[in-house]
């Protein structure tokens, strides 16, 4: 079935309007449309279109890929082998890549349609492009069909589909186009039983019922965001927000938590790598939440260090930093702001100065409590340098690093009578606490249910008097509130604890060692330290809870580490795809079209179908009169012989009066066709006449 | 008119005639006996496989009592030999000499009942008097009669005792087919027949053995053009590459749809042949020559679907 003169160029036309990509578009067109001028073709097998269709399927792949590791808007494969928060940014990126993709897909089976057009037999054999055809082909018992069909109608849906994509002028203008454009491609096509009114009200009103139905899909599509938005915010919260960290703390049941790998680091020279890696810190504590107060606004932009073109930037200035060491993370927050992934980074105690950071970071920022923020790439390898002495966090605050919850009081200070301390001296009171929790609590991820309820118990209360057992958090949290009400400035901190060894200098974080602590003021040397009153056993708990396939995990995780860092522009192989892609897409299309012998001058007529012998009697009249009815939408098919066809056809009660001069009509020509002593001169006129009788005829109904 | 035209009408009626005898008997086989007379007039064989009880014993003596012509039947039992088919010499007392006593092969129509129940050997005995139309007896050849027109049946739902035909005699038959139950009100029809006498006893003949021999002739005189005989070919070079098909069939089959084809045509009234009549031709005539591969049998194909399959594929002339 071959589309309307001019129809492929009008809608490449339209297509390219619509992307911005008109010259290209009216380019494509006329060298598709030449071929109704020019008679060169090619002769090619069912095997060549078959390797064309599987270039042109290469060449998406390689364009989705290319498209995928350049646009910048974050997030990767990230939910399938990698248990973080990746896929809310890599439904994002997706969306964009398959966009990209989809607005050039009439670019990428271009040649394959142009290798229709400029073939002998005009169509392509189903069995190349699907292989379900190609199994069927194979498997086939009793006669083996090929089946031909023309893609041009095909491939006019795609061009249609890719203009809907970027439809800058407006959803008027496209939808427009597009009716002009399918009235167009249908017209041809039309069963001609029926009168021009029915078919143009019909047309109206399948585009009425089109346009009613994507409005409604719209407006439904706005109804479900804002029922979702709430829910939605459910799985956004997963990374450390700077603003605040909501506690598992009252929750019950196990918590569970990823042993994914989520952040990898090397240091030098065999150094001991740093223990915990903050991501944020914060100040108020209220209903089973931790607050830093404010909101992003507090983040200041820090400026790239100078002499460091960019690569290096002083967290605190001025500051000697004695350890180093390099690590990788993901970043799979989002900033709204800029519009690219954004997120806290895990930076250990005391760090000084980040270097090494790649350009593709378009911002760095701190704010009082110690959050360090990065935004730009979804994946960062960068140094940090650290060691003793101040840090990054605002000096202790009165009014923050004081205050103890009202409802809290009550527990705590039955805890500060238990404790019975005498001493002031701050390195003692810690002391006590420390070993206080040591000695008479346990960790554990499990919170019974509580049996006999307590309506005015908090679940800090309800820790710290009766189960006197859980997780890190708990125990961050009291401690950090008891310290306060003995006195003492602290923060509550998030972050991970580094244990894991994964080869020489190498070390492994993954998604349950994350992990609260304490920040402790200490007033002699005018910083804050990590203070940790969590049992030493929690590691070991955590790390029972490995799979048995825990390898295979790691070596998915693995993987996705590589593909991260290819994908982020952090490793070289980005920049050699472009150059193996290249060549390889060059020597198949060599391979495909150029082969020696392939070229031939072919006149559209050959001499080698059948079906082109000048057998006697194809001059008949009778076949006008076949077009004619089977235009009316009752096409013959091809084994089946005349008489057949025109039994089916005139079973239609409007041409009950045709039956019987068709039939005296039928015999002639028969006789003209298969009589080897064929019509005489006056029938053979007879023919013509009757012919021209029943056209008129057929003309009026 | 011409002669040939009036050869053609007298062809026809001959036809008619017989046809219309048969339906007297036959009730709702029209189709079936078209068929038979399509074989009969163009020199062909045919093998009848249908369940017992269908009528195909019918057909044969009904088709043979309409033709003033000899009709013997032959029972295939497994212990059958070729000599009860073809005949025997026996030596005369009398005059000291060997006579040859003619086997029930010296028939114009010979209806060899359950073909399959008798051993290879025997079966092949029929191969020569069915291809050549003579049969080579002690070393001496003897032509048949110039009618001899074969109707054997085969009971398709027995196996054990049977020998199945092997393909060469298969592609001496020019046509299979099968006959079919009746509708309920057909085997009525047939019941009240048969209230108090079986019709057949009462049938007269209609036709002399000349007016089949002439309508044999007027058969070879329909014309086909060159167009059509290749479509015929094509159509059994088809069955040949199927897959799934281990034999296809041989030119003998071009050569039988081709003059059944042409007998179809004269008894439609035209003097030469259509596309319909070979379609209408094609799966009787070629179906039964094809040797279908276990695994396709098994998968459900029929040598009739594949042949049906190729006659809808098969660009057809128009």
């Amino acid at each position: 079935m071959k589309t309307p003169p001019f129809l492929l160029l009008a809608v490449l036309v339209f297509w390219g309007w619509q992307s911005d990509l008109l010259i290209l578009g009216a380019l494509m067109g006329v060298a598709l449309e030449s071929s109704r001028f020019i008679k060169t073709r090619w002769d090619l097998s069912t095997d060549d279109f078959r390797r064309l269709w599987n270039f042109c399927v290469l060449l998406a792949g390689a364009l989705a890929l290319y498209v995928f590791s350049t646009n910048e808007g974050g997030g990767g494969f990230g939910t399938l082998v990698h248990g973080s928060a990746a896929g809310r940014t890599a439904t994002l990126s997706g969306l964009h890549t398959a966009s990209t993709l989809a607005r050039w897909m009439p670019m990428m089976f271009f040649l394959f349609i142009a290798a229709q057009n400029f073939s002998e037999r005009e169509t392509i054999p189903l069995s190349a492009i699907s292989l379900i055809f190609r199994r069927r082909q194979q498997n086939a018992v009793g006669i083996k069909p090929e089946w031909y069909v023309n893609i041009a109608y095909p491939y006019f849906i795609v061009c249609l589909f890719s203009a809907s994509i970027h439809a800058n002028e407006g959803a008027h203008t496209f939808f427009g186009g597009e009716g002009v454009l399918l009235a167009w491609a249908l017209w041809p096509l039309r069963a001609r039983r029926f009168n021009f009114a029915i078919w143009i009200s019909t047309f109206l009103l399948a585009l009425a019922l089109a346009y009613a139905g994507s409005r409604g899909i719209g407006q439904l599509a706005q109804l479900a965001q804002n029922y979702n938005a709430q829910w939605m915010t459910r799985w956004l919260s997963s990374r450390p927000d700077p603003t605040q960290a909501m506690t598992a703390i009252g929750q019950i049941g196990e918590l569970q938590m990823s042993s994914a790998i989520v952040i990898r680091m090397e240091t030098k020279n065999g150094a001991p790598p740093p223990s915990y890696l903050r991501e944020a810190s914060y100040h108020s504590y209220r209903s089973q939440t931790w607050f830093a107060g404010g909101s992003h606004n507090e983040f200041l932009d820090i400026p790239a260090a100078a002499n460091s073109g960019g690569t290096a930037y002083d967290l605190v200035p001025g500051k000697t930093n004695t350890a180093d060491v390099s690590i990788a993370c993901y970043i799979n927050g989002w900033s709204s702001e800029l519009s690219v992934p954004e997120s806290l980074l895990p930076l250990p105690s005391g760090s000084g100065r980040l270097e090494n950071i790649p350009s593709s970071v378009v911002a760095v920022k701190q704010n009082l409590t110690g959050g360090v923020l990065a935004a730009g790439p979804g994946f960062l390898i960068f140094d940090a340098r650290y060691g003793a002495g101040a840090t990054l966090d605002s000096p202790p605050n009165t009014n923050w690093d004081l205050t103890v919850p009202t409802n809290e009081i009550p527990a705590l200070e039955q805890i500060v009578a238990e404790l019975k301390i005498s001493s002031t001296n701050p390195a003692q009171v810690e002391l006590a606490v420390a070993q206080f929790f040591a000695n008479k609590f346990t960790y554990s991820t499990w919170q019974r249910p509580d049996k006999t309820p307590h309506p005015n118990e908090t679940p800090l209360a309800r820790f710290l008097l009766r189960t006197r057992s859980g997780h890190c958090e708990y125990f961050a949290t009291a401690t950090v509130l008891l310290l306060r009400e003995l006195g003492i400035r602290t923060r509550y901190a998030v972050g991970y604890y580094a244990h894991e060894a994964d080869g020489e200098n190498q070390y492994v974080v993954r998604g349950r060692d994350a992990h609260a602590w304490c920040l402790v003021w200490n007033d002699t040397t005018k910083a804050w330290e990590d203070f940790d009153t969590t049992p030493g056993s929690w590691v070991a708990t955590e790390s029972q809870r490995a799979h048995a396939w825990q390898s295979i995990k790691d070596f998915f995780s693995w993987l996705h580490f590589q593909f991260s860092k290819f994908r982020w522009g952090q490793s070289h192989l980005r920049r050699y795809i472009l150059w193996a892609v290249i060549p390889m897409m060059g020597f198949l299309l060599y391979q495909i079209v150029f082969r020696r012998g392939r070229k031939r001058q072919a006149q559209k007529s050959n001499n080698k179908n059948s079906g082109a012998i000048p057998w006697p009697g194809l001059d008949s009249e009778f076949y006008q009169l076949e077009t004619k009815i089977a235009a009316r939408g009752l096409p013959r098919q091809s084994g089946e012989a005349l008489s057949d066809w025109l039994a089916r056809a005139l079973a239609e009660n409007t041409l009950a009066d045709l039956r019987a001069p068709l039939a005296e009509l039928l015999r002639l020509h028969y006789r003209h066709r298969f009589d080897p002593n064929g019509l005489n001169a006056e029938e053979r006129k007879s023919l013509a006449q009757k012919v021209n009788t029943v056209l008129k005829t057929l003309a009026e109904k | 008119m011409t002669n040939s035209a009036t050869n053609l009408a007298t062809a026809r009626a001959t036809y008619q005639k017989i046809a219309d005898n048969i339906s007297q008997i036959m009730r709702g086989q029209s189709e079936a006996t078209r068929h038979l007379l399509a074989a009969l007039a163009s020199g062909g064989h045919v093998l009848l496989e249908d369940y017992p009880g269908t009528g195909k014993t019918t057909l044969a003596k009904a088709l043979a009592k309409s033709i003033d012509a000899s009709f013997k039947r032959l029972q295939f039992t497994p212990d059958l030999l070729p000599s009860d088919i073809l005949g025997v010499s026996i030596f005369n007392q009398r005059d000291q000499q060997f006579h040859f006593h003619e086997g029930p092969v010296f028939t114009n129509i010979l209806l060899a009942d359950e073909i399959n129940r008798a051993s290879p050997r025997t079966q092949s005995a029929l191969l020569e008097a069915m291809g050549e139309n003579q049969v080579s007896v002690e070393g001496e050849r003897r032509n048949l009669p110039e009618l001899f027109f074969v109707i054997a049946t085969e009971n398709p739902v027995e196996f054990r005792g049977t020998y199945p035909l092997p393909e060469a005699q298969m592609d001496r038959f020019a046509m299979q087919f099968t006959l079919g139950y009746v509708s309920p009100e057909e085997e009525v029809a047939v019941l009240t027949a048969q209230e108090h006498q079986h019709p057949i006893e009462e049938l007269k003949s209609a036709v002399t053995l000349a007016d089949v021999i002439a309508l044999k002739r007027a058969v070879e005189n329909i014309r086909i053009s060159d167009e059509l005989k290749r479509y015929v070919v094509d159509l059994v070079a088809a069955t040949r590459k199927v897959s799934g098909v281990q034999l296809g069939a041989s030119p003998r089959a071009s050569l039988a749809l081709m003059k059944t084809a042409q007998a179809l045509a004269l008894f439609e009234g035209a003097d030469f042949v259509t596309p319909e009549q070979i379609q209408k031709l094609a799966v009787p005539v070629i179906a039964h020559r094809l040797v279908l591969e276990p695994q396709a049998r098994f998968s459900g194909l029929t040598a009739r679907s594949v042949v049906q399959d190729i006659v809808k594929k098969i660009k057809v002339p128009a």
